[in-house]
């Protein structure tokens, strides 16, 4: 271990902190009254595509303790009267589980592909949410707002990703062994 | 020592065992938060209003560039209408002219009427001016949050109006902040009046744009282009607020659109009818605010 100087201690603390700032920034944004047509329906999901997005860069940032508390801040913000508190802490616990599982897939594949990824897991992330909201109040929810909301976050993934991707070390030796996966030399993102 | 070294292997196993089976655990506690969500509706309300407080402040600093930015969007549209707008806007000013006309006239005539019957009117009614910092719109959710809460004497059930009509009631209250439903939300049931016929009814949303009539005891009066206004009963909104005029009579299916353009509002009011009866959530009326923010209506 180095003796460090309170420049890189606190270079490490932001490194450590940032993921869970950029998801809580998200989270919040979520309510911000943008007004944009289309993009602000697709911001609920953006959350999701965050968690997605470092699940594949620094899952070992982002702990699942702490995917669970910021899931559960996203459904007391979001929710209305009745909506389950909870679900969107389950979705992205599963999401980093689903990720993880696969990274060392996913860390080295073209982009294309981590985008076919991404559409998976997404689907199975509104597919979660919309069931047990349904079930949850008991009435009959059209889809379709959802579904429209689903199209949109994966025209976004494309923008938002490879931003959001610069976190990840360039080389995954390079990283502590959690986020390594099954990575070996040379296997890179970019 | 060997405690010392006894107690670090339990440490170590009972850390491979909870890294074994974190997934699990976490998905576990989802569930269970979600278990006690739904068994204690009462906490999760706090937990909601606690989290809504905390992160109004955040959002307010976030909706007011947006809202700059999207003001400036909008003049940049109209600046490319403002010839036909302008052409709309003389046409509408002479016919409201016509209007203003005929209201005052009958606004003396209702006076004197009034004296005549010695009637007495309804609690006056108070507004507390809103900003909307947060928009609660979700796939499954039509809401709004607003920077008001509980200290100037905003209560569940409040009616929420903009310039236009009624946008929706107060659902939720924390102490400087609270959440709007619009009447378009999946939840939102509001007692109304069918203004020409007199009919009354139950307007429900259901999150899209157009509003659906129901519990109505006569379809056939009911014409595109009649108004619809709130009726005031269950006690908490006043009578005669305009939410929106019928676009649609097919197959007994009504539909209203509303007033209110739900894309653009930026200020509410919310309006204090002096009771908040049956519609709040059961929560007593908070003691009349200090003053200062809440301005009394003639």
């Amino acid at each position: 271990m180095r003796t460090d100087g309170t420049l890189a201690l606190l270079d490490r603390w932001g490194r450590a902190a940032l993921p869970g700032t950029v998801l809580l920034f998200f989270v919040l944004l979520t309510l911000a009254p943008l007004r944009a047509p289309y993009l602000s329906s697709a911001l609920p999901l953006l959350p999701a595509l965050v968690v997605f997005q470092f699940s594949l860069a620094t899952p070992e940032r982002l702990p699942g303790p702490l995917l669970l508390a910021l899931g559960v801040l996203l459904d007391l913000l979001l929710g209305g009267p009745g909506a389950p508190v909870g679900v969107s802490a389950l979705g992205f616990v599963l999401i980093r589980a689903a990720v993880v599982a696969n990274r060392r897939y996913l860390v080295g594949v073209p982009f294309l592909f981590q985008w076919i990824g991404f559409c998976i897991v997404c689907w199975g992330f509104v597919a979660l949410v919309w069931a047990f909201t349904t079930l949850w109040t008991w009435a009959p929810i059209d889809p379709v707002p959802a579904m429209l909301q689903y199209v949109v976050v994966i025209v976004i993934y494309p923008l938002l990703a490879p931003l959001l991707a610069r976190v990840r070390a360039r080389d995954p030796l390079n990283v502590p062994e959690l986020s390594r996966g099954g990575a070996r030399t040379g296997e890179t993102t970019l | 020592m060997a405690i010392r070294d006894d107690f670090e292997v339990v440490a170590g196993q009972v850390r491979t065992v909870v890294q074994r089976f974190a997934l699990g655990l976490l998905v576990i506690a989802a569930f269970g938060i979600m278990l006690v969500g739904k068994a204690d509706t009462v906490l999760v309300e706090h937990a909601r209003v606690l989290a809504l407080d905390v992160a109004s402040p955040v959002l307010e600093a976030i909706a007011r560039p947006a809202a700059y930015a999207n003001r400036a969007i909008a003049d940049l549209r109209e600046f490319a209408s403002l010839r036909d707008e302008n052409a709309r806007l003389r046409e509408e000013n002479t016919r409201l002219l016509a209007w203003q006309t005929a209201a005052r006239r009958l606004e003396n005539e209702n006076e004197g009427l009034r004296s005549l019957a010695k009637f007495r009117e309804g609690p006056e009614a108070s507004f507390i001016t809103a900003r909307l910092v947060g928009d609660s719109v979700s796939a499954y959710m039509r809401g709004a949050l607003l920077n008001v809460g509980r200290r100037v004497g905003v209560a569940p059930g409040q009616a929420v109006v903009t310039g236009e009509g009624l946008a929706g009631r107060i659902a939720e209250v924390g102490e400087n902040s609270s959440r709007v439903l619009f009447v378009t939300d999946v939840n939102s049931r509001l007692p109304i009046l069918v203004e020409r016929t007199r009919e009354q009814a139950i307007l429900a949303g259901d999150n899209s744009p157009r509003l659906r009539l129901t519990l109505l005891q006569g379809v056939a009066g009911v014409q595109a282009g009649d108004r619809i206004v709130t009726s005031g009963r269950g006690g908490s909104f006043p009578v005669g607020i305009p939410v929106g005029e019928v676009v649609e009579t097919s197959d007994g299916i009504i539909r209203v659109r509303p007033f209110t353009d739900f894309s653009r509002l930026e200020f509410v009011r919310v309006v204090d009818y002096g009771v908040t009866g049956l519609v709040g959530t059961g929560a007593p009326a908070p003691p009349p605010p200090p003053g200062g923010t809440a301005v009394r209506s003639r």
